[in-house]
């Protein structure tokens, strides 16, 4: 009996671990590679829209498009918001939470993001930070963030007939945690200003 | 060979190892960022499957029939089993039903119990008996607000008690409190009904289930005053403000089998010989003891009480009998019920009318699956009998409304082939506001004298506040006539009913699409051809309490009924009318009656839907209306919407302590009804009840007359599997390399020993 005969079946159970491990790594590398290539794409479709002033799909297939970016000056973060916030859309880029006010309009405008994506930077957010928020028809509004809250998916307490100018950004919480749950950390901010 | 391994090994071992670990790493490394990006480009545009599970944004409508359902899902396996078995005697122009309600207790608790059920609409419900054991216990007829004292009090006090009340005329609900663990308790009610007669055919018709209805949401305020005089009142604001008595959880039929299992027998003695006996939705057995009796069960045993249960009947004579009157003695009155079917005019001697019809479709959610498919078959008949001079227009609702042509139009090809397009393309979905749709049928944009306005509703009647579209109906309706067409396996009857009664049309039904030719036939004759007109009957010697008090015209096949108090059974009946515009008279000498069962009921019963009808067009003070149906209630043991039956076994059961808890029996899901369509669309209810909640009283002014925001925004999911799946992955890779390693060692280490 020589050594490769032995080695060979010892060797299967490694591999077929070695491959599971290999699909699951895959499959969760994709999510964020997906996040991170739709970004990239989304970013050249909404300087498009702007200069088109025309909704632009970021792939011909897509259902749903960029409405608007979003920025955190301090900390450098950016990102290109999409209609709508079904799975589908969020896997690409925050969602704009339907039935709520666009940015800059009267109401609540919600945008949601996966907590370990697009918002993964929503932790590094300090009360007081200016948020700049871009919208498709190029006009850009100013919100500082004045307040956060951890509530239940379903009792978010967001009145959607509220009389203000508020943003809110809504994620999963707890940060770290590596499943989902029932709760959201939603970030509040009010407007402080327009400009073209 | 295993000796030139070794020795290379003991060479470098370390330094072999390392760089073996090393490039494996980069293998794996590699393999990684290939397999994230193959998977990446594959599926990207083909499948967003590694996302799905993300699509957790709920719509608020979706909260609604989540919260149904969890309701449902306990009700299932904790709750009370019901089992229902109908016993219907059918004598002459009467029928008899006992309804039994078997109600068990799977439960380790004690358990108060409601289910809500159909009944015929014209029946009288005089009865209620409950069985606990072997001790059988009849029930009382009391005044609403009584029986619901008497009930409640039994229920604290642990004893066992059952509760018949009326929420429609149509509607009953059962409460029986204080079932014990593993107990059954039997209720049983009974009810008188007259038999439906039409041309050649005698039919009764059984609901077995109340279809969900549409509660419109509060807009428009009534007032009512203190009845002091003060002047200051509260403003009633909702439609339908026994929303919850009226809504008992509905089963998905897609996530649970049927419930409340239904056996059906009807003991048919017609009083002639019979010709055939049918059945229209249910496959039954029919035995025949002799040729004027019929005796129908339920070929499968019990059914789920889904769809309503239609018999119907034939002389074996070509043409039925023309007239009916049948007696009945009790205390010092008698009681009559007479039928008499008019001839109707040929068709040849007179040339109908040129006539202005509107139809109306209902094409809300309720009617998604078999009843659309029906209502669009129906309408699309009625447009192809159409004639040239016809006028015509055609309007479809369901919580939006739109009418076709501006007013109505010339039934040429080119509008109808403009109706028949616009009837295809229609699909069921939304809400019922039918008042909106009624006013603008009954709106005479044409006045014009010469033509006849028709207006056909078709409808499953799906809604929950008929008060408001019976007032519309009285205040509008004109010269126009309102034809009513039933839709579907379980329509409100009543509303049907009351709706053509109201105005001055005719009821008919089509439960499945092979009825539909058929029915709408039946329809067009009495469109199509002149009413009986003028009616009145006389009593040449006894005086009489008559109703119906104002004779409603009669139309094509359909006898006249009437029911009459008499002090003495004595002369004769005339009954005059115009026929077209001949005159026509019959007599009929009281003498020859015979003997009926019931009738007394049934008289009772149609005085308190006129003293009701009365109600409706202010024909009456509501104060007088109810006084009246109070007095007739009591008087021949009727439940009504004012009076109820209650029981109560004295023995009491529930030992002090124990909890009760209530039980509210869950529905089938009328057949040919889907799901997603009633319950999938109605964004607005959890806001109407927080309306209703808050009430009126308070503030008034600040309502919102558009309550069709979600209570508050739903957050979707945002957390992905990524971390997870990357983290498990790693942690399976790891264990490979382990594994690999150790599987390394091992030869080398046994080969060395």
């Amino acid at each position: 009996m020589t050594n490769k005969e032995i080695q060979m079946p010892r060797l299967i159970s490694p591999l077929v671990l070695a491959l599971i491990g290999l699909i699951l790594f895959g499959d969760g590398a994709y999510i964020q590679a997906k996040a991170w290539l739709a970004q990239v794409l989304l970013e050249r479709a909404f300087d498009r829209s702007i200069a088109t002033g025309q909704a632009v799909k970021p792939w011909s297939w897509a259902d749903t498009w960029p409405v608007a970016r979003i920025e955190v000056k301090r900390i450098g973060a950016s990102a290109i918001v999409l209609e709508g916030a079904s799975g589908q859309a969020l896997a690409f880029g925050p969602g704009h939470v339907q039935q709520t006010a666009d940015a800059g309009e009267r109401g609540i405008a919600v945008y949601a993001a996966h907590r370990d994506t697009h918002f993964r930077f929503l932790r590094n957010v300090a009360m007081g930070d200016v948020i700049d928020v871009t919208r498709s028809d190029s006009r850009h509004f100013r919100y500082r963030a004045d307040s956060s809250a951890v509530v239940r998916f379903d009792a978010s307490g967001i009145d959607p007939a509220a009389q203000g100018f508020e943003l809110i950004l809504a994620t999963c919480w707890p940060f770290d945690a590596v499943t989902s749950g029932p709760e959201r950390y939603i970030l509040h901010a009010t407007l402080i200003g327009a400009d073209r | 060979m295993n000796t030139y391994d070794t020795a290379d090994s003991d060479e470098h071992p370390m330094l072999s190892r390392l760089i073996k670990l090393g490039l494996f790493l980069l293998a794996q490394g590699i393999a990684v960022m290939l397999m994230a990006f193959v998977a990446l480009l594959v599926s990207f545009g083909t499948s967003w499957s590694a996302t799905t599970e993300q699509a957790g944004l709920l719509q608020p409508g979706d909260a609604r029939s989540g919260t149904l359902l969890l309701k449902d899902d306990g009700a299932i396996t904790e709750a009370i089993r019901l089992g229902i078995d109908v016993d219907i005697t059918v004598s002459g122009p009467t029928l008899r039903a006992r309804v039994t309600q078997v109600f068990r207790n799977p439960s380790k608790d004690w358990v108060e119990a409601t289910y809500v059920y159909p009944l015929a609409t014209g029946g009288a419900v005089d009865t209620l008996k409950m069985v606990v054991g072997d001790r059988v216990i009849i029930g009382d007829i009391k005044e609403r607000q009584q029986a619901r004292v008497i009930y409640e009090e039994a229920r604290r006090a642990g004893q066992k008690a059952a509760l018949t009340e009326q929420e429609r005329p149509n509607i009953f609900t059962n409460s029986v409190a204080n079932i014990g663990p593993g107990e059954t308790v039997l209720v049983q009610i009974e009810y008188q009904e007259p038999v439906h007669q039409s041309g050649n055919e005698y039919s009764l018709r059984l609901p077995l289930v109340v279809g969900p209805r549409y509660n419109p949401a509060p807009i428009v305020q009534s007032v009512e005053f203190r009845k002091d005089g003060s002047g200051w009142g509260a403003a009633t604001s909702d439609p339908v403000p026994d929303r919850d008595r009226i809504s008992p959880p509905v089963l998905d039929p897609a996530k649970n089998a049927p419930v409340n299992p239904t056996s059906i027998t009807v003991r048919l003695k017609a009083g002639f010989a019979l010709g055939e006996v049918k059945s229209h939705h249910h496959n039954v057995k029919v035995e025949s003891p002799d040729n004027t009796t019929r005796v129908v069960t339920l070929a499968d045993g019990a059914v789920p009480a889904d769809r309503d249960f239609e018999l119907s009947w034939k002389p074996a004579a070509a043409k039925a009998p023309s007239v009916g009157l049948f007696s009945e003695r009790v205390g010092d009155a008698d009681y009559l019920l007479a039928f008499v079917t008019p001839p109707s005019a040929e068709q040849a001697t007179q040339k109908p009318l040129p006539r202005e019809v509107v139809f109306v479709i209902d094409n809300s959610g309720s009617m998604g699956g078999t009843s659309i498919v029906q209502a669009k078959a129906s309408l699309l008949y009625a447009l192809g009998r159409l004639q040239p001079d016809d006028r015509f227009n055609v309007i479809r609702f369901d919580d939006t409304m739109d009418v076709l042509f501006p007013a109505s139009v010339p039934a040429d090809a080119a509008h109808v082939r403009e109706a028949t397009s616009f009837v295809r393309a229609l699909q069921a979905r939304g809400g019922t506001e039918m008042v909106p749709a009624m006013r603008a049928a009954l709106t005479d944009k044409l006045a014009d004298s010469s033509m006849v306005r028709q207006v056909v509703f078709l409808t499953d009647g799906a809604i929950g506040n008929e008060q408001e579209l019976f007032e519309a109906i009285t205040t509008m309706r004109g010269r126009s006539r309102v034809f009513m067409v039933g839709i579907g396996s379980a329509p409100n009857t009543y509303l049907m009913t009351r709706a053509a009664e109201l105005g001055r049309g005719a009821f008919t039904h089509i439960g499945s699409v092979e009825q539909v030719e058929e029915r709408m036939r039946g329809l067009f004759a009495k469109l199509e051809n002149p009413a009986v007109t003028g009616l009145t009957a006389k009593f040449s010697e006894a005086t009489a309490d008559v109703t119906p008090a104002i004779i409603p015209d009669v139309y094509r096949d359909e006898p006249l009924v009437l029911a009459a108090k008499l002090d003495k059974l004595a002369g004769s009946l005339e009954i005059k009318g115009r026929v077209g515009d001949r005159p026509w008279s019959v007599t009929l000498p009281l003498q020859d009656a015979a003997e009926g069962k019931g009738l007394s009921k049934l008289w009772a019963k149609r005085k308190i839907g006129d003293a009701e009808v009365a109600r409706t067009l202010r024909e009456m003070t509501p104060e007088d209306a109810d006084k009246t149906i109070l007095a007739l209630a009591l008087d021949h043991q009727i439940v009504t919407r004012l009076t109820s039956l209650v029981a109560v076994d004295k023995t009491p059961s529930r030992p002090e302590g124990a909890p009760l808890k209530l039980s509210e029996l869950p529905i089938n899901l009328p057949a040919g009804w889907d799901f997603e369509k009633v319950f999938g669309e109605r964004p607005q209810v959890p806001a109407q009840l927080r309306e209703r909640h808050a009430d009126a009283r308070n503030q008034p002014t600040t309502r919102r007359p558009t309550p069709a925001a979600p209570d508050a925004i739903r957050l979707p999911k945002t957390a992905t599997s990524a971390e997870l799946k990357m983290i498990a992955g790693l942690i399976l890779i790891v264990l490979a390399l382990i594994l690999f390693v150790f599987n390394r060692r091992r030869p080398l280490l046994t080969d060395a020993a």
